[in-house]
């Protein structure tokens, strides 16, 4: 720690500041939300005639509003921008409350501006939006294990199945840049802290202001759409539908906030000699996946502003009977909603090439090749959103060009493989279980990439689509590659995190239980779809029982895998072995540090004179 | 970075050039959300779906009429002109003249004041009501969302005068600099609706 940090911080005294926590949050938010809904129950006028739901809209959104506005006005998120406009920026005492110093635990419950409590805190809402999005999957796969279903009222199946997807849709999103990008990225390239840290909080706990909305949509009718929600339908759905729109908006603010911090935390604040050259692999993966972001999710939040604009004030955006088009949305959605698919995966693969030459003692194979296949994708991605739409009959003649750039994602995407069987090639292989889960990917991914471009395929789509095929292939990207990364990258840097090392076995067993339960549960999936069995139906044809109870089986394997890594991430966190510095012996500057990472994180910075993976170099 | 800024005092250009970067990706986002309005409103007009764009007369509705594009040129030279100002004071404070850079805030202040008050004024008195078809559901998409825009940069510019009065803009001005580029922005937003909204 440098000088000045270790002065004694004196007390903020009565500050704003220090009494706003999660709890006066939730507290003020409620109050708003309440007083919000009372008032516009009150004065807002009735409907001129009968409508579907305007009214009810109208309050419910302004309700959602308000308790969006007051949660984060009861964090204390506002602060700083109102203390900028009244000219009393944060002191130097003020800035160090808000990083947490010496607070212990309770810097967990507020507004803390330290990139490791960010990411700490991004860890714990990734695994609960896991555990509620898993338990849903487990309503789902119950419901199908006999053809008939029918202990799930269709209506709630629908509903589960669609905040299932989205709860899914945004845990993946931020399962890799959430906890490790805050964590671990600011260090690895020997920065103190992110460029921006009120807006690191921010961007946190935008996605626990989000979060209530979804789950308050849940007892107004639930979001009966799919994730996709899908315009007019979702203009004619229940309330619930609401609370998908804030999820949304809100969500998508916190991405893009977290997009600008990233990229301007590795743009301005590498260490001195880490050229782009000597930037490690990961940095370049997380950059590129919010930089992705950047562009993509306004474009999903107009979505869902215009989508609000036709239920509340009876707009026509995408009621074709006011001048407004379904295939607007669908536009709109998948603008964003293909990157996206980037955007969760292409972290994960970075996280893994991170790995790939610390346990085979080799250097990564082909760096430039490894930026070329990430650059590749992120550019192409942005231009295949239409290949979601082939079957709706919007611009049959685009469906050609197309299908031509979707597939050209095959040709990055292959250099990423390249790159990872070109550093497993005759390496040392040190068996661990972010080893295996290197070989999990290439195993999971070539099944959902090869599948994918079956449905990228305009013949071959129009029979699959809509169908359990296609729910199968995105699992085995986002979850058989996505997540299959995220886990190897918890099991990797738990001991920068925590200080303790992740119990070994704990480790393996969770691992073969998910990757096991993994491929029995979506190769049954893909059988089904094959054999024609729609998505997002509550019942089935018998013909497709046999499947059916093999992929839930798969699923509580995996429900059972995911318990086991619970268990352990609580057991290791509270009395696993103490890890050394640098367990793993890497390169990257994370490692120089030890457990507790200080405040700033360096004594002093570091500088870069060699690449991160001279592994096997008698100098390096 | 607030922490390295008190801790370890890093110089203001650094800091500045970091916000400024900062400032532009936020920027990059807010883009992308305006073109894809753009896109809104001329995929819905090329489209004419149902040829409820601008419908027609009824029995018990009268045509549909487009407005006159000129409130909206009307709001975008009122940000232009608050652009001018904001460029007037940061002229000023580059060159150490700091009754320049107040009057120049002040000034472009109160430009944003009355953009959003006419904006307000455009939005209240349209002759449409929601339901009017596609062309009105996109006119009130441009001017609500611009009336938003412009409540921002109400924050920003009182912010800006208000830092500049109590003498915070003396050592250095990096934040004078990355209001500028704000307010770039908000005349070519507000454009860019006035231009949409010209070709009804």
């Amino acid at each position: 720690m440098t000088t000045v940090m270790n002065e004694t911080v004196a007390a903020p005294g009565k500050s704003i500041i220090e009494k706003l926590n999660v709890f006066t949050a939730l507290a003020l938010g409620v109050l708003s939300a309440i007083v919000v809904w009372r008032l516009s129950l009150a004065f807002l006028p009735e409907d001129s005639e009968v409508r579907l739901f305007t009214r009810e809209d109208k309050i419910t959104l302004l309700s959602m509003c308000a308790w969006f506005v007051g949660f984060m006005t009861g964090i204390g998120a506002l602060v700083g921008p109102f203390r900028w406009l009244m000219g009393k920026d944060l002191s130097h005492d003020e800035n160090m409350f808000l990083a947490g110093k010496d607070m212990g635990p309770k810097r967990y419950l507020r507004y803390t501006t330290d990139h490791k409590v960010v990411g700490i805190q991004y860890l714990f809402i990734t695994i609960l939006i896991f555990f509620l999005g898993g338990g849903l999957a487990m309503l789902i796969r119950t419901n199908l294990g006999t053809p008939e279903g029918g202990w799930l009222h269709a209506q709630a199946y629908n509903s589960i199945v669609g905040t299932h997807g989205i709860l899914m849709i945004v845990g993946t999103i931020i399962m890799v840049t959430g906890p490790f990008g805050n964590f671990i990225m600011p260090i690895m390239i020997g920065a103190r802290d992110m460029a921006f840290p009120r807006l690191n909080a921010l961007s946190f706990w935008l996605i626990v202001a989000a979060a209530v909305p979804l789950l308050w949509g849940q007892f107004l009718g639930g979001i009966t759409t799919g994730w996709s929600a899908y315009n007019p339908l979702a203009s004619q759905a229940p309330l619930g539908m609401d609370g998908y729109i804030m999820y949304i908006c809100i969500f998508a603010i916190s991405t893009m906030v977290a997009g600008a911090n990233i990229t301007t935390t590795v743009v301005k604040m590498r260490a001195k000699g880490m050229t782009w050259n000597r930037t490690p692999i990961f940095i370049y993966g997380t950059v590129a996946s919010v930089a992705l972001a950047l562009p993509a999710f306004p474009v999903f939040f107009l979505s869902q502003v215009l989508s609000a604009f036709d239920r509340a004030l009876d707009t026509s955006f995408y009621n074709t009977a006011g001048g407004g088009s379904g295939w607007l949305y669908e536009n709109l959605f998948w603008l964003m909603g293909h990157p996206e698919v980037y955007v969760i995966l292409i972290p994960s693969i970075a996280a893994l090439m991170e790995m790939a030459p610390v346990f085979t003692r080799r250097p990564l194979f082909s760096f430039n090749v490894a930026v070329m296949g990430i650059a590749g994708i992120s550019g192409l991605s942005v231009l295949v959103w239409a290949h979601h739409m082939y079957i709706s009959g919007w611009a049959p003649l685009l469906n050609a060009p197309f299908m031509l750039t979707t597939e050209l994602i095959s040709i990055p995407t292959g250099m990423l493989f390249l790159v990872l069987v070109g550093t497993l090639w005759r390496g040392r292989l040190w068996m661990t279980v972010p080893l295996m889960s290197i070989f999990a990917l290439l195993w999971n991914f070539m099944i959902g990439g090869v599948t994918g471009i079956y449905l990228s395929d305009v013949p071959a789509d129009a029979f699959l689509h809509g169908s359990m095929y296609v729910t199968a292939h995105f699992h085995y990207t986002l979850m058989g590659a996505g997540l299959t990364g995220a886990l190897a990258a918890l099991v990797y840097w738990f001991p920068k995190m925590t200080g303790r090392m992740f119990d070994k076995t704990l480790s393996w067993v969770a691992f073969w239980l998910v990757q096991i339960g993994f491929n029995i549960a979506f190769v049954g999936m893909f059988m089904v779809g094959l054999a024609g069995q729609p998505r997002r139906v509550e019942s089935y044809a018998p013909t497709f029982n046999t499947a059916n109870m093999v992929t839930t089986g798969g699923a509580y394997m995996i429900m059972a895998g995911m318990l086991v890594l619970l268990y352990g991430v609580i057991s290791s966190a509270r009395s696993g072995v103490k890890a050394p510095m640098n367990p793993w012996q890497a390169k990257t500057l994370e490692w120089t540090v030890a457990y507790p990472i200080p405040l700033e994180n360096f004594d002093v910075l570091p500088t870069v004179s060699s690449d991160p993976y001279g592994y096997g170099k008698a100098q390096s | 970075m607030s922490v390295e800024t008190h801790a370890h005092h890093e110089h203001p250009d650094v800091v500045g050039s970091r916000n400024r970067l900062g400032v532009i990706l936020l920027l990059v986002a807010d883009i992308a959300f305006a073109l894809s309005m753009m896109f809104v409103y001329f995929y819905l007009r090329g489209q004419n779906v149902n040829d409820m764009w601008l419908p027609k007369a009824t029995a018990d509705h009268p045509a549909i009429t487009p407005l006159s594009s000129s409130p909206g040129w009307t709001v975008t030279a009122i940000a232009a002109f608050g652009l001018l100002a904001h460029f007037y004071a940061l002229k000023g404070v580059r060159a150490g003249n700091q009754t320049q850079l107040k009057l120049g805030s002040l000034v472009a202040f109160v430009a944003s004041v009355v953009a959003i008050a006419y904006q307000f004024n455009t939005i209240a008195t349209a002759p449409f009501t929601f339901t009017d078809g596609a062309y009105v559901s996109c006119f009130y998409m441009f001017t609500i969302l611009n009336f938003v825009h412009l409540a921002l940069t109400v924050f920003i510019s009182l912010g800006n005068w208000n830092r500049a009065r109590l003498g915070l803009y003396i050592n250095d001005h990096w934040h004078v600099d990355i209001v500028r580029i704000w307010w770039v922005w908000m005349a070519v937003s507000s454009l860019l609706g006035a231009f949409a909204l010209s070709y009804p």
